[in-house]
């Protein structure tokens, strides 16, 4: 599982894209849910927006 | 323990009886009656197991992690593929009065190191448990009940537990004949020591282990200053390959006394379990998820109210993860859409989220967010706010 950023919509928040192990996109969140805040913790970091996973 | 015979109960100054006894065990009062705790006296939510927004009864295999399955309830799992759980996983006849259990399999023998522990929890929220007063010298007692089966007979373990582990109290049961329900209770003097939450975050932690390594587990029956998850010498479900564990008709009440179970409405229960997880599931092509309006060509931006307001304001929203289950319609036809839906914003009352499609939207036009035109059954939309 990993996250990456959503295209920023202009003055709106960065949206992040949980892509789990089967390469599907089943959460979307901010930078405040506890799990991409965790997953960052572990030293990792999200893909950019035009990266393909 | 002496017995008072009687049928009418009356006050001096009152003119008919104020309370009735039959032979039924039926008591009628003329007045309301006043109890020290409220009528609605259970502390879990969903304790009967009934509501699985999130996968409306399939058995699932839970990840390596603390993960919500059934409403409320949270299997914790430290290494992958131990064990599945399910409401009325293993299709047994729950107890009289009820109609769902929650079901766990263990999938191998697995043998719990010191550091790894197993189980089904519910992290109460501070606010439900705040006249409770642990943490001081009033701390109020109260009494766990539930109905338990498992193929396995023995004692088996739990704890009670604050919210940074620094406070638990691993208890016991006994387990007497296997494969048949069983009612099980336990009475807990309130912790006088430590920090007990009394705000939305988490107050009191109930566990139930099927399986826990040394540095989980405790001395049943007495207080102690650190993490325990369960009971030393308690039995490992996991352990053994094919080993079913089931529990249903959970009630942590104030007192010493395991008083029946308090039934609720579904719908009531139901809007408690939304405080923390709410899903809006499709069940055909073609359906409504929320009002919208077109932010340019190809993204509509729509809000979602809660029916309940939610513990917390949620920052994720969870779907299918499949496009063509996702559509917007806004004139003159409608289109699957090309990302899946995402979140935008929330408030504890709404959330905000965003459907885009190739192309062809009008911005500033009206549109429809809904489930898609052929593989709609599966679309869902779900926010969490839970501990």
């Amino acid at each position: 599982m990993i996250f990456k950023c959503l295209s920023l919509i202009e003055g709106e928040t960065q949206i992040y894209a949980r892509v789990d192990e089967d390469g599907l996109i089943r959460l979307t969140c901010t930078a405040d849910y506890p799990e991409f805040k965790a997953w960052l913790a572990e030293g990792n970091t999200p893909l950019p927006a035009d990266e393909e996973v | 323990m002496s017995t008072v015979k009687a049928t009418n109960f009356q006050n001096a100054s009152s003119a008919t009886a104020n309370m009735v006894t039959d032979a039924s065990g039926n008591v009628s009062f003329g007045g309301t009656a006043a109890m020290s705790s409220s009528f609605l006296r259970n502390r879990i939510i969903n304790g009967d197991m009934r509501i699985d927004q999130r996968n409306a009864g399939t058995e699932v295999n839970p990840a390596v992690t603390q993960t919500y399955y059934l409403d409320r309830w949270q299997a914790t799992s430290t290494a992958a593929s131990k064990y599945k759980i399910g409401q009325n996983a293993g299709a047994v006849t729950p107890p009289t009065g009820y109609t769902n259990y929650l079901g766990l399999t263990s999938l191998s023998a697995y043998t719990v190191g010191a550091a790894e522990s197993f189980g089904v929890r519910q992290l109460i929220e501070g606010l439900n448990v705040s006249d409770l007063a642990w943490g001081t010298a009033s701390a109020a007692t109260v009494t766990l009940s539930f109905w338990v089966r498992s193929s396995l007979t023995g004692t088996f373990g739990g704890s009670l537990r604050n919210s940074d582990g620094t406070r638990s109290y691993p208890f016991t049961y006994t387990i007497s004949v296997a494969n048949t329900w069983e009612q099980k209770t336990v009475t807990v003097a309130g912790d006088t020591s430590g920090t007990w939450l009394t705000t939305n975050g988490i107050g009191i932690i109930l566990i139930f282990s099927i399986g826990a390594g040394s540095t989980f587990s405790g001395t049943a029956g007495a207080w102690a200053a650190t993490n325990y998850l369960s009971a030393t010498g308690a039995t490992s479900v996991v352990g053994t390959n094919g080993a079913t564990f089931y529990v249903t008709g959970v009630q942590l009440e104030v007192g010493t006394v395991a008083t029946p179970f308090e039934r609720q409405l579904y719908n009531a229960q139901l809007a408690q379990c939304q405080r923390y997880y709410y899903r809006i599931s499709a069940t055909g092509n073609n359906q409504p998820f929320a009002n919208a309006f077109c932010d340019n060509t190809t993204i509509a931006r729509g809000a979602v109210l809660f029916p309940v307001t939610m513990r917390d304001r949620p920052t994720a929203l969870e779907q299918s993860g499949t496009v063509a289950n996702y559509a917007i319609i806004s004139a003159p036809t409608g289109q699957n859409c090309t990302s899946v839906p995402a979140f935008a914003t929330s408030t504890v009352i709404s959330s905000e989220i965003n459907f885009t499609i190739a192309s062809g939207l009008v911005a500033g036009q009206g549109c429809l967010l809904r489930s898609g035109s052929a593989s709609g059954a599966s679309a869902y939309l779900g926010w969490s706010a839970e501990l």
